[in-house]
């Protein structure tokens, strides 16, 4: 790949420091929130006092979650479409906008306090005064569901809320039993946190005279988060607009409202003026949904041959103190689209447990359960491959769909529309020199060092979307120039820069001349999907490419009109309408302007499309060195070949890959949000003790293509934007694991930080090769 | 309350501030330059970097009151005028950003990082940037760029 000759559009803006995050504003007469959070993990509320509180200096008020009670507040919606085990519904905990009768994690909000500055908010903080009772605290999903765990909520006996499974558990028994090897094993995938670099920011505010709420917030996508707060707040959409800019990442934990939005729009309504929040790092830490946190079991049955008789899967989620809009669907539909992977599987079993904790709740983060199900999945192939003896290339090349089974319906029902597996294995194969490991491991020996070799294959399911269609306007300028019109948020995948460029390709206009009116006031209501399961291109950007070819054929009467012919005798290509068979023609630059400025102009379209999903799949091939004395370990090379269908903006597809990848890399190396198992306290509430990845985090990373275009999509494209995590953990862990298990290491988890690592290697070495293996799930 | 003055982006500035209010505050609120972030509470990440006497310094690190009288140069006097830093054209160029809320933090690191080294080896830019925190880009790209930039100021 090399880079592009273009840069975004929206680059501009932000390297001269112009870019508009919430932060950045401030609106007439606004004033200042401050969240007072709980300290602790589990209690009960007997009383809180604001008298002091109020009286402090600019203090305008405090509100607790009984003003949220009196204001006819709903609980926060939760999204799940599908039954639980025996047809059991899903227990939806109410999540109020301030803690209502109980604290259930630590950074639960407790009052919202208001006043004429930040400091003077946070200062009077300190002067509420709440009496709790103390309740033991469980801070993973095994001692939750322990027998004789504190209730974290009345309606969620054993605390848990939801039993899932898939597929035929006695098939895959006899299976099982039938099989000539059986891999089994342990994993547990750590609890994250997505840390966007901008914290959360938004502005509430309410208009009297029209009974409306505005929101600037920081969001993947306008329409959802209307749609959620409308839910909660028991307030009609039309009486909510929502107002988004620039956002500093989001990862998925931009995707949901967040009880304190309510909030803080209670307060709006309350004041009559402006109330702006500004979270700090440390609440983005504790009170942002997290995200992972899974114990969970695979196991496969193998044939003498090594051909996959059938997989059984277990996973335990842990779903926080409260239940997100999509906790339950990412532990659920999100690891089981999935189920199948890239293999050919007659028959599989899976279930998934919800528990309850008394700690941050659990959301989406880059895959939201793709990465757990292909961690699963390829780790369990690994030691299948160590047990049956079979090269782990040869092991996984025995069970890919073959490509002539394309299109492929998986055993969970789901059709891979299009693929290569197997070629796109054998592409990787070369392309990262597998076969050059043992030499390159001889000389990392030589030097003292561990080297070890790791492969992942993986598909992924990328987001059907929960709307019913994705909707787009486009309207043309005072200037002529093209107002777009979309609900997808950028925040930071460059929808500016694809959206123009596809539209321009389409009509041979400038792209320079073409404008993402993303999140504006002005903006038209329309349906469609927010960012998020990787399928804005392919969602959106079809419909804005279908739009343009609207536009096209809109212009041919009207170019047929200046040019004085008949419209069948008019043709488009690269930008111009010409009389066919001459060198008479106008531009559709020419054709725009001459009705510019038009309060509507003629060629203005707005248009939908409905687009499912697409399959991306790939193979991640890593190699690591372990310096044994410290524990250190270093990727030496990384090379991801992909299948993400035809490719727009290839600088911007590889900069999605790289950002997936090295958050896989943090998860892998050090990334984990903990909690104190006795005291409930969390351990990692600052960037001091919250590992993130830093520029060395990946060094001699290499891409490949191996484009299988999608006909499920006008462009072709499959979703690039959470692949490259999906692919990294399996591989990176994978390769760790290799290079440990040379030096009598039998299990090892992550995250490996050194200390770790280090431990492992000194557990093995008093032989205790498998300390730190997982529980079973 | 107090009152600071200091020069910034070549003009001579001044403002009343509570003794503890954080300069990234004073130049984000009082003097409204809002291209300076803050991505943290306790100076990891590096949004906030600003030059300072010529100097890399994340502006939360220290009070408004301590850059009494110092010459300040945010990311929005980097530029002059239509033309930009060899810096900021080179993370446009090597597609450096992309949510771009690390990105003043980050050039303005690496405007610092280039001065004291001007032809940086990967290792020297591994360690130039270890304050700097950027959640989207995986870094590959800001490696390139500050390469890139390398080059360009060498001409
Ligand atoms: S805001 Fe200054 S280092 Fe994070
Ligand atoms: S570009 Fe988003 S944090 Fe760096």
């Amino acid at each position: 790949m090399t880079p592009g000759k273009h840069s975004r559009l929206e680059d501009q803006r932000f390297i001269t420091g112009q870019g508009r995050y919430i932060s950045d504003v401030n609106l007439p007469k606004q004033t200042y929130a401050y969240f007072l959070r709980s300290d602790r993990p589990h209690a009960e509320i007997r009383s809180i006092n604001a008298k002091a509180a109020l009286a402090r200096p600019g203090v305008l008020a405090v509100l607790t979650g009984e003003d949220a009670i009196a204001a006819g507040f709903k609980p926060m919606p939760i999204f799940l479409m599908v039954k639980g085990r025996g047809g059991a519904e899903l227990i939806k905990p109410p999540r109020p906008a301030l803690a209502q009768g109980k604290v259930r994690f630590v950074g639960d909000q407790v009052a919202l306090i208001i006043a004429e500055s930040p400091a003077a908010a946070q200062d009077a903080a300190e002067y509420v005064e709440i009496d709790y009772r103390d309740l033991p605290p469980s801070t993973t999903p095994a001692a939750a569901i322990k027998p004789g765990a504190a209730q974290i909520w009345d309606i969620a006996p054993n605390n848990l809320l939801f039993d899932y499974e898939m597929g035929d558990a006695e098939k895959v028994e006899a299976a099982f039993k039938a099989a000539a090897k059986v891999a089994r094993i342990n994993l547990h995938n750590t609890r994250v946190v997505a840390n966007p670099m901008e914290p959360r920011a938004c502005i509430a505010t309410f208009d009297n005279a029209q009974d409306k709420y505005t929101f600037y917030s920081v969001t993947q996508g306008i329409g959802g988060l209307r749609m959620q707060l409308s839910a909660a707040m028991g307030v009609p959409e039309e009486k909510i607009d929502v107002v988004a800019w620039d956002v500093g990442g989001g990862f998925g934990v931009r995707f949901n409202a967040y009880p304190e939005y309510m909030a803080l729009l209670m307060a709006a309504k309350k004041l009559g003026r402006p109330v702006k929040w500004v979270a700090s790092r440390t609440e983005t830490l504790l009170a942002d949904e997290n995200s992972r946190g899974v114990d969970s079991t695979s196991e496969v049955a193998f044939d003498a041959h090594g051909k996959i008789l059938a997989t059984r899967f277990s996973f335990l989620c842990d779903i926080g103190a409260y239940c997100v809009p999509v906790g339950a669907f990412i532990n659920t539909g999100g690891i089981f689209g999935q189920l199948t992977s890239v293999y050919d599987i007659p028959v599989s079993y899976a279930r998934s447990r919800l528990a309850v904790t008394n700690t941050a709740p659990i959301g989406a983060y880059r895959g939201a359960g793709r990465p757990l199900m292909s961690y699963a999945m390829e780790r369990v192939m690994d030691e299948g491959a160590r047990i049956t003896g079979i090269d782990r290339i040869e092991i996984r090349r025995r069970n890919l769909v073959p490509t002539n089974k394309f299109p492929y319906k998986a055993y969970h029902g789901k059709v891979w529309d299009s693929g290569d597996f197997v070629g796109l294995l054998d592409h990787a194969v070369k392309a990262s020199d597998w076969h050059g490991f043992a030499a390159r491991k001889a000389d990392s020996t030589k030097q003292g060092k561990l080297r070890g070799l790791g492969i992942a294959c993986y598909i992924e399911e990328t987001g059907g979307g929960f709307a019913p269609h994705d909707e787009v306007e486009l309207r043309f300028g005072s200037n002529g120039e093209l107002a777009m019109y979309a609900v997808s948020h950028n925040h930071g995948q460059g929808h500016e820069t694809a959206f123009a460029e596809i539209i321009a390709k389409v009509m041979g206009i400038a792209r320079e001349s073409i404008v993402l009116k993303n999140g504006a006031p002005e903006s038209p209501r329309l349906v469609g999907n927010a960012t998020g399961g990787s399928r804005t291109l392919h969602g959106a950007g079809s419909v804005m490419f279908q739009g343009a070819k609207e536009i096209v054929e809109k212009g041919k009467e009207l170019a047929a009109q200046e040019l004085e012919v008949a419209a069948a005798d008019v043709e488009f290509a690269d930008g111009a309408y010409r009389i066919k068979g001459t060198d008479r023609k106008i531009t559709m630059r020419d054709l725009i302007d001459k009705h510019k400025g038009k309060a509507n102009h003629p060629l203005n379209v707005k248009t939908k499309l409905t687009i499912g999903s697409t399959y991306p799949n790939g193979c991640h091939i890593v190699e690591v060195e372990v310096e044994p004395a410290t524990g250190v370990t270093e990727i030496v090379k990384y090379s991801a070949t992909d299948d993400i269908g035809n490719i727009i903006n290839h600088q911007m597809v590889e900069g999605q890959l790289h950002g997936g990848i090295v958050q896989g890399v943090g998860q892998i190396f050090g990334e984990h949000a903990q909690y104190d198992a006795e005291t409930g306290q969390p351990l990692t509430g600052t960037f001091m003790d919250y590992y993130m990845p830093r520029s060395n985090a990946l060094k001699g990373m290499q891409l490949f293509d191996h484009p299988v275009p999608t006909k499920s999509n006008p462009l072709g494209a499959k979703g690039a934007g959470e692949a490259g995590n999906t692919g990294s953990l399996p591989a990176l862990m994978g390769a760790i694991v290799d290079a440990l298990r040379s030096a009598g290491v039998e299990h090892f988890e992550m995250p490996a930080t050194p200390a770790r690592v280090w431990g492992a290697l000194q557990a093995a070495k008093a032989g205790k090769p498998a300390a730190f293996a997982p529980a079973q799930a | 309350m107090a009152k600071v003055a200091m020069k910034v982006n070549g003009k001579q500035m001044s403002g009343d501030v509570e003794d503890r209010t954080l300069l990234v505050d004073f130049i984000r609120d009082t003097l409204a330059l809002t291209g300076t972030h803050i991505g943290c509470d306790t100076s990891q990440c590096g949004a906030c970097t600003i030059q300072l006497n010529g100097r890399a310094v994340k502006s939360c690190t220290m009070l408004a009151a301590q850059a009494e009288g110092a010459d300040i140069m945010t990311i929005e006097g980097l530029a002059q005028g239509d033309k930009l830093h060899p810096v900021q054209q080179a993370f446009t160029e090597c597609h450096a950003l992309q949510c771009g809320f690390c990105t003043p933090g980050m050039i303005m690191a690496s405007v610092g990082l280039l001065k004291d080294t001007p032809k940086p080896t990967d290792e020297e830019i591994y360690h130039g940037l270890e304050g700097n925190l950027c959640r989207c880009t995986g870094y590959i790209n800001i490696v390139k760029a500050v390469k890139r930039a390398s080059q360009l100021m060498a001409g």
